[in-house]
């Protein structure tokens, strides 16, 4: 009799303090192409994609808007101007050119255009016509999908608010 | 019973006592330790000592208060208690991919992530402190997070109006409209059109019952590389209007006896001028000659043709009307030049323009279309079918209704079917337990039962009447977010207040122009004040850009400004009277506000400033990357070997001073230009004249990209 009382009082608490105790739900693994918020071809190898944030996403938009004109070789509208143009402006999935360059110097050559930054006047200023976040986006969406892949230098970037 | 057993009893019931206590307390302890335990709690330790290891830490725990952080929006119905765990949500420095969830911030939008909270648009269960909880589907909670792919949906749920940063959305209503679904459900914001399917009241005078059948076994008639007629295996870029229904052999040949019997009014066959005929007859390229004429008045604008290149059949030229690879082995060849001659006699909301045919010209072109497409083997695999009879005519007629066929064709008769499918007009917002999964095996949610519901009705229900549609992933992922962006009307007025609606323009202008805008069906393409089509240049400032001799001329005789473009102005063989009536009108009539035409006087530029303007476009700002003037220069803007001709000084340059204020969204980006350099380049821009083309005549070919 009392040691059943005693387990009976031993064990009830136990019981009410597990059955709070919850079953943790599996979270499934994050697909990252499931939760991409856009995604984009490889330019090498048009079967693997790539996943763009939505930044990049945003970039993407504002590329085919704006620059698909030039620096693609299909457009919207079917033909594209790139090969018009001398000197051929680099295709957008050219890692071998713009992976050597810095990310403010890209930035720059689209705001103030080619002339500004001592390259062809073909590239026109953007700055007026895009806002400052549309053009981080393109950069942003230039580099996701850069062939090689780009790598951002070892020296991270600055956190406080440029000057 | 004796003092020392009531002592022996009470010493054995306080050991009891003194044991229930324990568990008593240690009962009560449960939910101080849970408490103490709590996920968010430690992700709030965690995220003060990583902001430590920042170097704007004072900025990132400026506001950062230990407890539970909650965002309430009692007009929305929403309390948001997300900031709890995702506190650097709203710190610009935490953009990076660097840095660990729940601390990275969200990426900058339009909206204040901090006042709207995140279960607006991601969903989830707002008032939930554990993870699981908030981000899952648990079988009291039924909302999870809405996966990003799906996210521009929720912009949909208050901007009822396209933006541009929604491509996905935007696509899926577009799909949404095009494939007809409000034919049979009710959709938000998605009206059902006046033009579904064709009307069918006079079907049987314009289709043999052969075709029918054909078309409702098969609704495609593109043949792949190896000839044949194929249903799967071909890849359309769109899929066509008319789905495939689900009917067995009798059915078909029911509705198509039915079909055949409609004949409300007869047609009467065109008498061509007999001389015309004869002449024409005697030709031996009548088929190429008509064909030529085909090409020059850009039918392929509207319509497309299947061409095979290679190995790859394709569709080319438009969607705006229907495909006509096989048009002349469908069609009865007197009801072809009926409507061609004149179609809205036909069916009254035709899209087609009435083109001013000459009787050589009809002739040339209905001989090309009876002869050239055509494909003899199209109806080979239609089993003989005999002269409808009476239990044949009934059922069609029948299944007519049951089918749901006369939600998207009229027949006399016939009143028409709205809504006979599900409402979808709040899908958005259904919670699991409304939705019928029936027997599949798919995951309980509702991107699932959408997903499934598309791409095989009978899946989630073997009794379903939608037809099966097939999509590609892309356009299957867009439709979903476009239903998941319908929640239905908000819950109450100050929900209402934040909604954009889609705006609502009607361009209807009257009098001889409106006559002419109605015959040669003008919005169609063109855009007027927010209202009309997208295909061609938006003309709500027409007036202001361009010459009114030039608008005529080219009225006449369209040129092609842009190389690039594959959809051309079709010729309508207007009169010299029309085109000036609609020269006039647009003249006067769309002026955009910023430009002041008379403003500018064309005097005041020199050729000393033509001379500055030649050099600015072609050495300093470099325009020939974009602009071709004689055969030099690119093809992204416009042709500007006639410029002079056909631009208004005054619009030259607001337009050199800021293009996207004339045109929103137009390619050419603003530059500063100084005062002197807008009045040089205009000076030479107007110098570039090109003598008047000679007028197509009919038997005068056009060029590919005839401006030069």
């Amino acid at each position: 009799m009392k040691w059943r009382d005693l387990i009976l009082f031993l064990i009830l608490p136990a019981l009410i303090i597990l059955s709070s105790c919850q079953r943790k739900l599996a979270v499934s693994p994050a697909n990252r192409f499931l939760n991409a918020y856009d995604v984009e071809q490889n330019a090498n190898d048009p079967q693997r994609l790539i996943p763009l944030s939505y930044q990049q996403a945003q970039g993407k938009r504002v590329f085919n808007n704006n620059c698909v004109w030039c620096h693609a070789d299909a457009t919207p509208a079917g033909p594209s101007n790139r090969s018009n143009l001398t000197p051929t402006p680099p295709l957008f999935t050219d890692g071998e050119t713009f992976n050597l360059l810095s990310d403010d110097f890209m930035r720059n050559t689209i705001t103030l255009g080619g002339s500004a930054m001592g390259k062809s006047a073909i590239m026109p200023p953007w700055g007026q016509t895009l806002t400052q976040d549309e053009i981080r986006a393109v950069l942003a969406y230039a580099r996701a999908v850069a062939q090689p892949p780009y790598k951002a230098s070892a020296r991270p970037a600055s956190q406080y608010p440029e000057k | 019973m004796t003092a020392e057993k009531m002592g022996e009893i009470s010493t054995r019931l306080r050991a009891i006592f003194a044991l229930a206590s324990v568990a008593f307390v240690a009962v009560l302890a449960v939910s101080p330790v849970k408490d103490f335990f709590q996920s968010w709690k430690r992700y709030e330790k965690d995220y003060v000592s990583y902001a430590q290891t920042r170097p704007d830490t004072k900025r990132l725990l400026a506001d950062f208060h230990p407890g539970i952080d909650q965002i309430w929006l009692p007009e929305m119905r929403v309390l948001d208690r997300c900031t709890t765990c995702h506190q650097g949500i709203s710190q610009a420095s935490l953009r990076d991919a660097s840095v660990p969830q729940p601390f990275r911030a969200h990426p900058a939008i339009p909206h204040d992530v901090k006042k709207w909270g995140c279960v607006i648009c991601h969903r989830g269960q707002g008032p939930a402190t554990e993870t699981s909880e908030a981000h899952e589907t648990t079988l009291a909670w039924e909302q999870p997070l809405l996966p990003i792919r799906f996210i521009q949906a929720s912009c949909g749920m208050c901007h009822r109006a396209d933006l541009p940063q929604t491509p996905k959305l935007n696509r899926g209503r577009e799909l949404l409209s095009q494939l007809n679904c409000g034919g049979c459900h009710h959709l938000q914001d998605i009206e059902r059109s006046a033009m579904l399917g064709p009307d069918l009241s006079n079907v049987g005078n314009k289709l043999m019952r052969q075709w029918i059948y054909k078309w409702l076994k098969e609704p495609h008639t593109v043949v792949d590389s190896s000839g044949n007629t194929v249903v799967d295996g071909y890849e359309m870029e769109e899929e066509p209007r008319m789905p495939q229904f689900r009917l067995t052999d009798q059915e078909i040949k029911a509705l198509s006896a039915y079909l055949t019997t409609l004949k409300g009014q007869p047609i009467e066959p065109f008498k061509f001028d007999q001389s015309v005929v004869a002449s024409l007859q005697k030709s031996a390229d009548l088929a190429d000659q008509g064909e030529v004429r085909f090409r020059q008045m850009f039918c392929t604008t509207c319509h497309s043709l299947a061409v095979t290149q290679g190995d790859e059949t394709k569709l080319i030229g438009g969607d705006i009307g229907p495909e006509l690879t096989k048009v002349g082995s469908k069609v009865n060849p007197d009801w072809l030049v009926a409507w061609l001659r004149d179609p809205q006699s036909y069916l009254s909301h035709a899209l087609m323009p009435r083109y001013r045919w000459s009787d050589q010209d009809l002739y040339k072109v209905t001989q090309y279309i009876n002869t050239r497409l055509t494909d003899p083997d199209l109806l080979s695999n239609v089993p003989p079918l005999e002269e409808p009879t009476q239990e044949e005519i009934r059922l069609g007629q029948r299944l007519f209704l049951e089918k749901g066929c006369a939600s998207c064709h009229v027949i006399q008769g016939v009143s028409p079917q709205k809504d006979f499918g599900p409402d979808l007009a709040i899908l958005g917002s259904k919670n699991v337990s409304q939705l019928e999964f029936g027997n599949s095996n798919i995951p309980r949610n509702l991107i699932s039962y959408i997903q499934a519901k598309i791409t095989d009705p009978l899946s989630v229900n073997p009794a379903a009447r939608m037809p099966q549609y097939r999509l590609t992933p892309t356009d299957l992922d867009a439709i979903t977010t476009a239903l998941l962006s319908m929640t239905g009307s908000p819950a109450n007025s100050s929900l209402a207040r934040l909604v954009v609606p889609r705006p609502e323009s009607a361009f209807r202008p009257a009098g001889a122009f409106g006559e002419l805008y109605d015959r040669y069906k003008c919005a169609v393409c063109h855009r007027f004040n927010g209202d009309g089509g997208n295909l061609a240049p938006d003309l709500s400032f027409e007036g202001s850009r361009a010459q009114l001799q030039w608008i005529a001329g080219f009225l006449k005789n369209p040129e092609t400004l842009r190389p690039t473009l594959i959809f051309r102005m079709p010729q309508f063989n207007i009169t010299d009277q029309e085109a000036s009536v609609i020269a006039d009108y647009l003249g006067m009539v769309t002026q955009s506000p910023s430009v002041k035409l008379s403003a500018v006087d064309q005097k005041q530029f020199t050729p000393q400033m033509a001379e500055m303007g030649k050099q600015l476009y072609e050495v300093k700002y470099q325009c020939n990357a974009c602009h071709t003037i004689g055969s030099a220069g690119g093809y992204v803007g416009p042709n500007l070997s006639n410029a002079g001709n056909w631009l208004n000084a005054a619009w030259i340059e607001e337009w050199l001073r800021d293009p996207q204020a004339l045109v929103p969204g137009t390619i050419e980006p603003r530059r500063s230009l100084t005062d002197q350099e807008v009045q040089a380049l205009t000076a030479y821009v107007l110098t570039l004249k090109q003598k008047a083309p000679p007028l197509t005549t009919s038997s005068a070919g056009t060029k590919a990209g005839g401006a030069q």
